[in-house]
């Protein structure tokens, strides 16, 4: 019995990188789904109010629920779990960074990918705008900044976000609605802090 | 018509977000890290699956105890009946018996136990209670198990040598341990069986012993979640 768990765990460590670490019964690997909703993911964390860190930190969680899980995942609703295990990660991990009162630097506001070749003048944008950006969601209720980032950031349409926030096509689009009316309301009055110098 | 600026500035903010990229190597660090714990799942599932086949099989002998009771003769004296107590083990997997201790211990018919006529005799005929009784088993405990060891009896073993350890008793554990291994022949927690025994070792004065020890186990069990405490013991 021992052996047979040693087996599981040699047979499985041995597994080559590339291939696919279990096909399930209805075909879903892990490597297919983070390969498809790593990014995803990862995006919504951030506009949640995650720090870079910390939404790296929470992804990896949300693909750990979801390996644990696996087999039951229906692959046409992959979306929808990892997101619903998002949101739940997503409330222990702003907890979290709460209690230690983080304040966020600018360099954590630029990705490795932003090279220099975009100048000194387009990163300072890029920052400003991205704090801009978490400082008026911050102050958006959750359903809101939730639906907005949907819609906006992801670029999802109305039944798409109605559908992975389980609720009528109605209340999302109205939600919606509701959520750009104060994005644009709070936006107003934070319009002195606009990091884009060509605009009026 | 001009674009208003407030729609414009919102646009801009979310390109800024959309534009971000996820950290560098941070997708394929996840899928290593989700695969690490479909490797944990399946494990602690399979623990899952043979604590339940044990429970089970407890839980029948523990029944056959309870029918075996309700069956038993009803003249006996002082609760001793001349037809030896039968206790019917209920094992899944039978494991094959030796010559010598088949000779040992009969075969067991419970249905004898039912349906012989109980004869009340004086307590001088009945064997001495300190010989074993070779028609007897359960009650009177052979040197050595014919059967394989539940999973509660190599527990409560391995507890007796941990409880020595903690007190500092190295010999005793070891002791205790020995009896795990030639008498119990224990095998469903020989891995933490084996760590206990290293420890016990390194405690009680023999390293070298206990660094070969945990050599062995970790070339055995490279895969074990007890590889890296055996590890700790390799004296290099």
């Amino acid at each position: 019995m021992a052996a047979s768990r040693n087996e599981v765990i040699l047979s499985a460590s041995k597994a080559p990188l590339g291939a696919a670490s279990r096909a399930a019964s209805h075909g879903l690997t892990i490597d297919a789904l983070v390969g498809q909703h790593y990014g995803f993911i990862w995006r919504v964390l951030r506009g949640l109010g995650l720090s870079r860190a910390d939404a790296e930190d929470a992804t990896q969680q949300v693909f750990m629920i979801a390996a644990r899980k696996l087999d039951a995942i229906d692959p046409d609703r992959a979306r929808s779990f990892v997101y619903g295990a998002a949101l739940r990660v997503a409330k222990n991990a702003l907890r979290g960074q709460r209690r230690r009162r983080e304040v966020v630097a600018d360099d954590e506001l630029l990705d490795e990918a932003e090279p220099e070749a975009r100048g000194p003048e387009k990163m300072a944008e890029l920052v400003q705008a991205r704090r801009l950006l978490a400082q008026v969601l911050a102050h958006l209720d959750e359903k809101h900044r939730r639906v907005i980032v949907l819609a906006e950031v992801e670029q999802l349409e109305v039944p798409e976000i109605a559908l992975l926030e389980g609720v009528p096509v109605g209340t999302a689009a109205s939600r919606l609605r509701v959520a750009r009316e104060k994005f644009r309301a709070l936006l107003l009055t934070l319009r002195d802090h606009n990091p884009f110098a060509d605009e009026p | 018509m001009t674009p208003d600026p407030v729609d414009q500035l919102s646009a801009r903010l979310f390109e800024s977000a959309r534009s971000e990229a996820v950290p560098r190597g941070a997708e394929q660090h996840a899928i290593e890290m989700a695969r690490r714990e479909m490797v944990r799942e399946t494990t602690l599932t399979e623990r899952g699956s043979e604590r339940e086949k044990w429970l089970a099989a407890a839980a029948c002998v523990a029944l056959a105890a309870a029918v075996a009771f309700l069956l038993r003769p009803k003249d006996t004296v002082l609760g001793i009946s001349a037809e030896p107590s039968t206790v019917v083990h209920v094992r899944p997997e039978p494991r094959h018996v030796t010559s010598s201790t088949t000779s040992a211990v009969a075969p067991i018919e419970p249905s004898r136990s039912v349906t012989a006529p109980s004869v009340t005799v004086p307590a001088s005929s009945l064997p001495s209670p300190s010989k074993p009784t070779p028609t007897t088993t359960g009650m009177t405990a052979a040197p050595a198990h014919s059967a394989p060891a539940s999973l509660s009896e190599e527990l409560s073993a391995l507890k007796v040598a941990s409880s020595a350890l903690g007190a500092g008793d190295a010999k005793g554990a070891l002791a205790a341990l020995d009896r795990y291994d030639r008498v119990l022949k224990g095998q469903k927690l020989r891995a933490e069986a084996t760590l206990l025994k290293i420890e016990a070792l390194s405690r009680s004065g023999e390293p070298a012993a206990a660094s070969a020890l945990a050599q062995r186990f970790v070339d055995q069990n490279p895969g074990s979640p007890l590889v890296d405490r055996a590890r700790s013991f390799v004296v290099q």
